[in-house]
């Protein structure tokens, strides 16, 4: 939209150059015979009302400083110590309630028929770093990024000034380094398992099911592959706010870089912020699906095996693969946990 | 961690509620409404508001304990700020606002509240360097000077004293510009020149020739009281913010018109009532074409040009030739708003004109100034308070570096280079004339005016058959002058190498270092590192004429020399320091600026220097608070009756305390009182032809008027003895004064002139009578003696108009100031080449306000430099769109000369009309695209460099001055 | 108390840059660092106007509000200081800034911008006043000696104002009224949500 308007714009300048230059032609062009730049001096409040903003021309080499006035500010003011903190507190807060409620009301989905004692890889040592890579940086974005926005009110007061300055100057250093971390991670993430996570004929059997979660006798089995239609939504929703989160952050990292205005800056903070808090909200279920809301299914990120009954259960299809391609180590000799 | 301050808010508010006086130290309410920019106008409103920021001053700055406080002035500009110091252990640590400088009153612009970083030399010469081998060699001081004196001397015997070019500077002191003129005059040449020459040499020319003297005529703070202020070729608001307080104050108490003529929509034409565009070089058409106006409208001062003026009526038949049809096809000016302008100008008084460099850089420089001139005289506009020629001259001591005579054509204070004039300052300075005599190579040259510093690298290039002297110039002595700053940069390259010594003394290595090496100069150049003004002391004579002393700062930093010390080095190596420091003490190597000030008060008696004595300059400046701001009138204190820095003429010896002249040509003021009337300079008659073949004298005299209290009524001649005994008044002559008399002319005592009589008998006579010792002459319209008598139209050498050269070509060649001035024929070439199909855009230039001059010092200052990091061009938006030029894009600028170009930034902008393009001129050290850093010595390299301007600017100069054409040229712009 | 405040009288700025370099020299700002900046509108066209800005010291201010680490205070003038000690140079005052007045040592993020530095209206730091560290951290105390900010004393036309609101709104509604124009007082309604009625 703003590309349309700055397009439509420049054209106008053409045909009013063109116009320009049709008018003045002959040398001894007719000036006006009347010029007073005095009364014609801009105004603050015709410019603001114009605009919503008041930019000029500098001499120093530092474009943003030829914003005059940016009144924009207050609004993502309002939104950073406002809006961003009921945004984040009903997302985190609330999928905590959530969970909680959940588990009471659900209790953890148990391995129905027991565990077999036989175990079977489900994710190998590569696959394991790399989601742990993503998500202990991921952790530590989400604690440190959170700081930024509710350290003030919550951990100020508890730590003195001093101490919680220090804190979170480490805590900006560590968000700004281990973004590289966790950029690395999610792509590798994507490369590895993208193949595995493309819509299949089952992920539908699978939703309507709603892949047997509210059952509480455990008996529903929504047939899956290595990643059923749920964690598939898991893995596209975290790849479009991974990479959502690395632009707007990599912007936030290099501020203003080749012609980043104050504008765009606070646009990328706010879409930042909304998608992060939205997103640690997301991985908040997802931890709990990992480890206390699903039996059996931590191993598979722990050692990367996981008992092949919990496989049958939960991702039938796959399961029905790896055992004719008997991939089935172990046998009875190893325990599931 | 914010407890402390708690703390501070209650001991504050208790301090608020206790203190009753706020005399020690604290933010009084005066001072503080004086700090918050408050007019003076503004009290008694004010007295009822609330002031709660009452509070006593606590602990001092961590710089500023036990800081001594000094007092100087700024170098950058005319208008002649004051600049405080707080010095501590020798450093410069903090500068103040001076509210008590009737001039500045606290205020600075960029340049000025940032000059304590020049003494801070990051970026500064440090040792004398020497050119070895196309390397830069640091060198000891004796080494140097006894190496450059040997050199001297030699060229000196080979080809004559004439060969060596002393180019001095308007950023000395008083003090040294003096004394530099007279290093000159020892060592047996005229060609000593600065800045003048390519600032102000055509308005002191062409306004000298009009009413006698070729100075501003009111003052900066004086234009508070004009009701309509045109500024036309000048562009105050960068050359001299601080000036622009007083402007447009001025204007907002007098609801002024304020008229802008430029071919820019400039920072100052953002400010004015009135903007007139015109095309560059066209100032006379539009002067005429407002003067059209005001005849036709019979808006003209009729009285005050009978009484006051001479040759209305030939320069009205000029006037009558610019019809508003004429003016608007030459300058694109149109009618009707000339016709608005004129009568405004005309009608809505007192009018004040003011003009820069816009006017006077231009082959018709001289000539669009006296078209200026006959604006004011037409409307009556001189000699009165809000009116006159306000000339905004350029450095800081530009006006007193001119009136000292650093200059091509004169000996101090304007006494020309005739016989009587050597003989008056070998009086003067107490040495044999014929002593002087044997200094030069003949009479002859000794009476000829020398060559102008635009042309130095012709003197060096030309053919020794062209240089009117015994030989070229071989040697260069450069003391304080930017070598960007003149035209036609690839040619002096020429003389950049071809020259034998290259002597370069000056706080900043300037592009004389960089342009050198990139000449191919390996050997013979020496740069001396020269110390700030902030680090010598000395008088400064800012535009308005007025006087100031300023103190040593700190001593000069590394190893850099007061100016007066290298002139005193280098007059002993060549054996003529006993002379010319006979009445001048010299303690250790640095003669005392005291006694040289002195020196020019006992010969200064034709400019009305001779009263302003170093104690009564200093008292001033101690005294500033007990000046007004408005009259520039000391109201109480020691000085009461002063104006501030006793304006030049101060009449008579100090004792007279003449309180000098704030306003020129002032007759409703007593010639005590600072009054004074057109200069009788030309003479008392002039024969003129009538039609029928016969011829008539006419009075150059004043008619019928004279100023207020003299006892002569109507016009009178120069005094002279002789005068004083027509009149009887020779009575009142004093022993000691007639025996004075009698040594200057023992032949012919009668003859011993106001201006030739040391003794100051005649001045002080005269102005017991109320009568001005300069004589009560008329104003010329017509300057009979000029090239051009009554200024006439004449297109730039390279114009865009070819139609228009065939009838307003310029002057035809001739020899002036030794060497051959070829325009004629160039502007032929031009035309006949076609040049201007192929460079179609006009180019001007012109200044910023972070940069000074060549701008090496500025460029050198991060705190400037940082403001303007790259050149640039201005270009009309039309012009760029046809050349695919972006803003911000780097865009190659071709001139017509040379195949030159430059590289510079395109800054796409409407300030500048089509067709026209502008450039600053303050950059150096690329060149053709090249960046020469490392050309200068190591760490003495300015912070930002640029291309040149006059690396593109071409020929053209002033036949009445030698002033060059930076204003006008042509170019080419292309993307790069 | 008095409310400190900065008025531009953009009808008398010229853009000569002086409160900029005053700036500088008064507290040796370093290269980049642009405390102060005069902004030209409309440029080179009739009816430019060129406005010198810096901090504001805003009535509630948006920087404070929005520092991760509350490193903000008002002092009794009302003038926005801030403690270098407790800046972890996040960038965050810069976003809530109407003004483009914080600034930064380092261009980009990448591990830290440094320390915020800003115009302190001459009013030093939390630092002991006049002492050698609030110097070298904020620069000098103008106003514990009694004066007013250099850009304002040394401006070449007595645009810039500086001082109590109540004093210098009376300064500029007295000039707007004697010239019969003025094109506002800059940055004030978006700075304290009020305009001087002229």
């Amino acid at each position: 939209m703003a590309k349309l308007v700055a397009h439509m714009r420049m054209v106008a300048g053409v045909l009013a150059l063109a116009f320009i230059i049709a008018i003045s032609a002959p040398v001894s062009a007719q000036q006006p015979n009347m010029v007073n730049p005095t009364a014609d001096a801009v105004k603050e409040q015709q410019l603001l009302q114009q605009l919503n903003t008041i930019q000029g021309r500098v001499t120093i080499p530092d474009e943003k400083s030829s914003v005059l006035v940016h009144p924009a500010g207050r609004e993502w003011r309002q939104f950073h110590t406002v809006t961003l903190k009921w945004i984040g507190g009903i997302s985190i807060i609330g999928m905590l309630v959530v969970l909680v409620l959940f588990y009471l009301w659900r209790g953890p989905m148990r391995v129905r028929s027991g565990y077999s004692g036989i175990n079977i890889l489900r994710f190998d040592v590569l696959e394991r770093f790399v989601h742990w890579l993503t998500a202990v940086t991921f952790v530590i974005l989400g604690i440190t990024g959170l700081n930024i926005t509710f350290g003030r009110v919550l951990l100020l007061p508890l730590m003195g000034p001093e101490a919680f300055s220090a804190w979170s100057e480490w805590a900006k250093y560590a968000h700004n380094f281990l973004s590289f971390g966790f950029t690395l991670g999610v792509l590798l993430m994507f490369v590895m398992w993208i193949g595995r996570n493309l819509p299949t004929a089952a992920d539908v059997q699978w939703l309507k099911q709603g892949g047997g979660m509210f059952d509480k006798t455990n008996s529903t089995h929504a047939p899956a592959y290595k990643f059923n239609a749920g964690q598939k939504i898991l893995f596209w929703i975290i790849v479009f706010a991974s990479a959502a989160m690395i632009v707007s952050g990599f912007m936030l990292l290099f501020p203003f870089y080749s012609g980043l205005t104050v504008g765009n800056m606070e646009l990328a903070e706010i879409f930042h912020a909304i998608v992060g808090v939205l997103f640690v909200a997301l991985i908040l279920g997802h931890i709990y699906l990992g480890s206390v809301g699903m039996e059996g299914a931590f191993g598979a990120m722990a050692d990367g095996n996981v008992d092949l009954n919990w496989a049958k259960e939960h991702h039938s299809l796959w399961a029905k693969e790896e055992i004719r391609v008997d991939k089935v180590k172990g046998g009875a000799m190893r325990p599931a946990e | 961690m914010l407890i402390k301050r708690t703390e501070r808010q209650t001991r504050r508010s208790n301090l608020a509620a206790t203190v009753g006086n706020h005399a020690d130290g604290g933010l009084d309410r005066r001072s503080f409404l004086r700090r918050s920019g408050l007019v003076a106008t503004g009290l008694a409103t004010i007295g009822a508001l609330p002031l709660a920021t009452v509070r006593k001053a606590e602990a001092a700055g961590p710089n500023m304990a036990g800081a001594t406080i000094r007092k100087s002035i700024c170098t950058h500009c005319s208008v002649g700020c004051t600049v405080i110091a707080e010095v501590s252990n020798g450093v410069w640590v903090g500068q103040e606002p001076a509210w008590d400088s009737p001039i500045n009153r606290g205020s600075h612009c960029a340049k000025g509240a940032a000059v304590r970083e020049l003494v801070g030399g990051e970026r500064r010469l440090k040792y004398p360097m020497k050119l070895t081998n196309g390397q830069w060699q640091r060198v000891s001081w004796d080494v140097a000077i006894n190496e450059i004196g040997d050199k001297l001397m030699a060229i000196r015997e080979k080809s004559g004293s004439d060969s060596v070019y002393w180019l001095g500077s308007a950023k000395m002191t008083d003090e040294g510009a003096y004394l530099f003129r007279k290093l000159g005059a020892f060592w047996g040449t005229n060609n000593t020149d600065h800045q003048a020459r390519i600032c102000h040499s055509t308005t002191v020319t062409g306004v000298a020739n009009t009413w006698g003297y070729g100075a501003m005529t009111n003052s900066y703070t004086d234009i508070r009281n004009s009701k309509t202020q045109m500024i036309m070729g000048g562009n105050p608001a960068e050359a001299h913010p601080v000036s622009l307080q007083h402007l447009l104050e001025g204007a907002e108490m007098n609801k002024a018109n304020v008229i802008v003529v430029d071919p820019r929509l400039t920072r100052t034409a953002a400010h004015a009532t009135e903007y007139v565009r015109i095309r560059p070089g066209t100032d006379i058409p539009v002067l005429y074409g407002i003067m059209w106006h005001i005849i036709k409208n019979g808006w003209e001062d009729k009285e005050f040009i009978r009484q006051r003026v001479y040759g209305y009526e030939d320069a009205r038949k000029e006037m009558e030739k610019w019809s508003p049809e004429e003016v608007e096809r030459v300058s694109g000016v149109p009618g009707a708003q000339l016709a608005r302008v004129a009568k405004m100008f005309a009608t809505e008084k007192p009018s004040t004109l003011i003009w820069c460099m816009g006017q006077t850089q231009h082959t018709v420089g001289t000539a669009n100034v006296r078209a200026s001139c006959m604006l004011l005289l037409l409307t009556g506009n001189v000699g009165g308070p809000g009116m006159g020629a306000n000339i905004f001259r350029g450095h800081d001591n530009v006006q007193g570096a001119t009136d000292v005579g650093l200059d091509i054509v004169t000996l101090p204070f304007y006494y020309g280079l005739a016989e009587p004039a050597w003989k008056h300052w070998s009086r003067a300075w107490e040495v044999d004339y014929n002593y002087l005599l044997g200094r030069f190579d003949d009479k002859k040259i000794m009476e000829t005016t020398g060559i102008p510093l635009t042309r130095w690298f012709d003197a060096v290039i030309l053919a020794k058959d062209q240089v009117a002297q015994k030989d070229n110039v071989k040697a260069m002595f450069v003391q304080g002058h930017a070598s960007n700053s003149i035209t036609r940069i690839p040619d002096s390259l020429n003389g950049l190498k071809a020259l034998e010594l290259l002597v370069v003394a000056d706080p900043h290595p300037t592009t004389w270092a960089s342009l050198s090496v990139q000449a191919g100069r390996k050997e013979n150049m020496y740069l001396l590192p020269i110390a700030s003004q902030f680090e010598c002391k000395g008088s400064r004579v800012a535009s308005n004429r007025a006087m100031q002393w300023g103190e040593q700062i700190v001593k000069p930093i590394f190893e850099s020399k007061d100016d007066l010390e290298v002139m005193y080095l280098i007059a002993k190596k060549c054996g003529f320091a006993d002379p010319m420091f006979k009445n001048i003490k010299v303690d250790n190597n640095l003669p005392v600026a005291e006694d040289i000030l002195r020196e020019m008060n006992r010969g200064s008696w034709s400019t009305g220097y001779c009263g302003q004595s170093p104690e009564r300059i200093k008292s001033h400046m101690a005294h500033q608070a007990d000046f007004d701001m408005l009259t520039q009138r000391a109201t109480k204190g020691p000085n009461k009756g002063d104006y501030y820095g006793l304006p030049w003429p101060c009449w008579g010896s100090p004792e007279v305390r003449h309180p000098g002249t704030p306003l020129l040509y002032n007759t409703n003021l007593a010639a005590m009182d600072g009054g004074g009337v057109f200069r009788a300079r030309f003479g008392i008659e002039r024969e003129e032809k009538r039609p029928d073949g016969t011829t008539v004298k006419v009075s150059l005299l004043a008619d019928g008027n004279a100023s207020k209290d003299s006892e002569i009524k109507d016009g009178y001649p120069e005094f002279t003895v002789g005068v004083l005994k027509k009149l009887g008044w020779d009575k009142d002559l004093t022993e000691a004064e007639l025996a004075v008399i009698t040594k200057v002319n023992p032949a012919a005592p009668d003859t011993v002139s106001w201006s030739t009589d040391l003794s100051g008998g005649v001045q002080r006579v005269a102005l017991k009578h109320g009568c001005i010792p300069y004589g009560n002459g008329k104003a010329r319209m017509n300057a009979f003696g000029l090239p051009d008598p009554i200024p006439v139209h004449r297109e730039p050498i390279y114009t865009p108009r070819l139609d228009l050269v065939e009838k307003y070509p310029t002057l035809p060649d001739a020899k002036q100031f030794r060497l051959p001035n070829i325009g004629f024929s160039v502007q032929k070439a031009a035309v006949e080449r076609g040049i201007a199909k192929q460079f179609p855009l006009i180019l001007s230039s012109g200044r910023l306000v972070e940069y000074e001059g060549g701008g090496e010092e500025t460029r050198s200052n991060k705190w400037l430099a940082e403001l303007q990091q790259d050149m640039f061009i201005e270009i009309n938006p039309a012009d760029a769109a046809e050349r695919g030029i972006k803003d911000g894009g780097w865009v190659w600028v071709l001139g017509t000369e040379n195949s030159s170009k430059a590289k510079v930034k395109a800054l796409v902008t409407e300030r500048v009309g089509k067709g026209v393009a502008w450039m600053p001129f303050h950059f150096g050290g690329w060149f053709g695209g090249e960046d020469l850093r490392g050309n200068y010595p190591a760490g003495a390299d300015p912070v930002v460099l640029g291309e040149s301007a006059n690396t593109i600017t071409s020929y053209g100069y002033d036949p009445a001055t030698g002033m060059q054409e930076p204003k006008v040229t042509l170019c080419q712009i292309r993307a790069a | 108390m008095a409310r400190m405040k900065f008025l531009c009288d953009a009808d008398r700025c010229i853009e000569c840059n002086a409160c900029v370099t005053a700036c500088k020299n008064e507290h040796e700002v370093p290269w980049g660092i642009n405390r102060r900046r005069v902004v030209t509108l409309n440029d080179g066209k009739p009816g430019e106007r060129s406005i010198s800005m810096a901090c504001m010291h805003c009535t509630d201010a948006p920087c404070a509000a929005v520092c991760p680490v509350n490193c903000f205070y008002t002092t009794a003038d009302s003038v926005v200081l801030h403690s270098k000690d407790l800046c972890i140079g996040c960038g965050y005052c810069f976003y809530a800034c109407p003004f483009g007045a914080p600034q930064y040592p380092k261009v980009g993020n990448f591990g830290s911008r440094g320390k915020m530095d800003k115009c302190t209206f001459c009013a030093g730091g939390p630092e002991a006043d006049g002492s050698k560290e609030e110097f070298e951290k904020y620069g000098a105390n103008r106003l514990a000696e009694g004066k007013l900010p250099l850009c304002a004393e040394m401006c070449s036309t007595k645009s810039l104002l500086a001082g109590d609101s109540d004093v210098i709104a009376q300064i500029y509604k007295e000039r707007v009224s004697r010239r019969g124009y003025g094109s506002g007082a800059w940055g004030w309604q978006t700075a304290y949500r009020e305009s001087i009625a002229t």
